[in-house]
């Protein structure tokens, strides 16, 4: 079941809840078990940084099933402020705007929909910031 | 009716949604021409709801507090995601915050303002040290219909607190006045709602504002000239400026919060987002007037004074303004895919 999945990673999906390695302090994204560096399995919670950048993108015009509604969508690997890559969707953004190296932040969004009458699944998704915007923001 | 401790607005935030929909395009498709009263409605992407949209706000809301902790958290909405499962706990998840009174709250267009109160009485009584009171819809509006030209999305979270120095905001007093009023509703299982069309103005929104707002200048002694700024609920471009008047406030005093010619009506998210933009400019020491109100009918009349906090966390968020200047304008045909209204 779609729903028990998303469930189990909620925070994961909702708040970018990664590991932080306790002894070297790399940063992961989505979970390890033990640190891909030092391989120390001290790993404790953390929230990662909500902004980064754009390293690459593509756009979609098939997408999967459950994402039809979506398309033309554009996917992006995203490189946070603490060097984690991250892949996800950027939206509200004119296509000038989506390029290698734009600055992004994180937005909660609907990712997909279980038909009708089953569950709506959310998380992160990335929208590129405007000039003014990311003046606003400090 | 006022708080035993004072209570106060630590932060706020606001989400109007990137995309505009002209009303001449709602008048090109079903009446041939023209336009609606406002000159464009903000409608959410095909991937938002309620539930993002409050998220994004408190977000904001908390981020500008700098307040951990919040022992309740309130959505006020008609356009919950789910007829069973509440809103409020999936923001809670997204804020991280589980030991929480967590609910949501349906009165029409003034369901944020029951949450304010309601978070008031419970900072104001002690059971909780800060609490969230959002706002937030993604109205809906019959295709064709008088409202599909008003009905927008988006809304604004406020986080309210002891008043203990670091506040933006001290709320002063707040009064409220309801009837039983069939000026609009929605029956279970119908997507769209119902008006009785001009019903709507004097027996319902009129009727109920200048009650709660009466009330309060009663209660506060002050005038409508002792405010700098007044904050009404924005169905139309026109009502919150006529009952302004009609309540001895002047223009200048409603235009800072009046956004309604520019993103339409977001129903529980109206008079917040009003707020919101009043303060974004607002001065320490400034009175503002804020009444919403809900059909079925209500209205809730508050008073605050901006506190010099306000000065100092300027700028951690995005402004009103610049929500309204991010924007892209879409089609009708865009629009119907974005809200639902294209059955594939």
């Amino acid at each position: 079941m779609m729903a028990i999945q998303y469930w189990r990673n909620k925070d994961r999906y909702y708040r970018l809840i990664g590991v932080s390695c306790t002894r070297c302090g790399r940063d992961f994204f989505p979970p390890v078990y033990r640190c891909r560096k030092c391989g120390s399995e001290e790993l404790k919670d953390k929230e990662m940084p909500k902004e980064g950048k754009i390293v690459t993108f593509t756009r979609l015009y098939e997408t999967l099933p459950g994402f039809e509604t979506q398309a033309p969508l554009n996917l992006a690997i995203v490189e946070l402020k603490n060097g984690v890559k991250v892949l996800g969707q950027v939206v509200d953004t004119p296509e000038e705007l989506l390029k290698i190296g734009a600055h992004v932040r994180a937005v909660f969004r609907r990712i997909r929909v279980d038909g009708e009458s089953g569950q709506i699944l959310y998380g992160y998704k990335f929208v590129v910031e405007h000039v003014d915007a990311r003046r606003e923001t400090g | 009716m006022k708080s035993r401790e004072k209570v106060a607005i630590h932060g706020y935030g606001a989400y109007i949604p990137y995309y505009r929909l002209p009303t001449t395009e709602i008048a090109r498709v079903w009446k041939g021409g023209g336009s609606g009263p406002n000159v464009e409605k903000a409608v959410a992407a095909i991937d938002e709801d309620t539930v993002t949209m409050a998220v994004e706000a408190a977000r904001y809301a908390v981020r500008m507090a700098g307040i951990e902790r919040l022992g309740a958290i309130f959505v006020g909405t008609e356009s919950k995601p789910y007829a069973v499962k509440p809103t409020s706990t999936i923001v809670a998840q997204a804020l991280g915050q589980h030991f929480t009174l967590a609910a949501d709250l349906e009165f029409a267009c003034k369901a944020a303002t029951e949450a304010m109160q309601i978070v008031t009485g419970l900072v104001g009584s002690g059971m909780i040290d800060a609490g969230l009171a959002i706002g937030v819809d993604t109205a809906q509006g019959r295709p064709g219909d008088d409202l599909e030209y008003t009905a927008a999305s988006g809304g604004a979270a406020y986080v309210i607190g002891r008043k203990d120095g670091n506040q933006i905001a001290t709320i002063e007093c707040s009064t409220s006045f309801v009837s039983d009023t069939g000026d609009f509703w929605r029956r279970a299982h119908e997507r769209y709602p119902r008006h009785l069309s001009r019903f709507t103005g004097e027996p319902a929104y009129f009727y109920h504002i200048e009650n709660a707002v009466k009330a309060l200048l009663e209660e506060t002694g002050l005038r409508p000239s002792d405010f700098k700024y007044a904050v009404f609920h924005q169905p139309n471009p026109r009502f919150p400026v006529e009952v302004a008047v009609r309540l001895g406030f002047n223009t200048d005093q409603v235009k800072c919060g009046l956004l309604n010619p520019l993103i339409g009506n977001t129903y529980a998210g109206s008079s917040p987002l009003g707020l919101a933009a009043v303060l974004d400019e607002a001065s320490p020491g400034e009175r503002i007037l804020l009444a919403s109100f809900g059909s079925g009918a209500g209205s809730d009349a508050f008073y605050i004074t901006v506190s010099e906090g306000i000065e100092r966390k300027r700028g951690i968020n995005p402004t009103v303004k610049s929500m309204l200047e991010r924007c892209a304008k879409i089609d009708y045909s865009t629009y119907a895919k974005f809200r639902g209204k294209l059955i594939k």
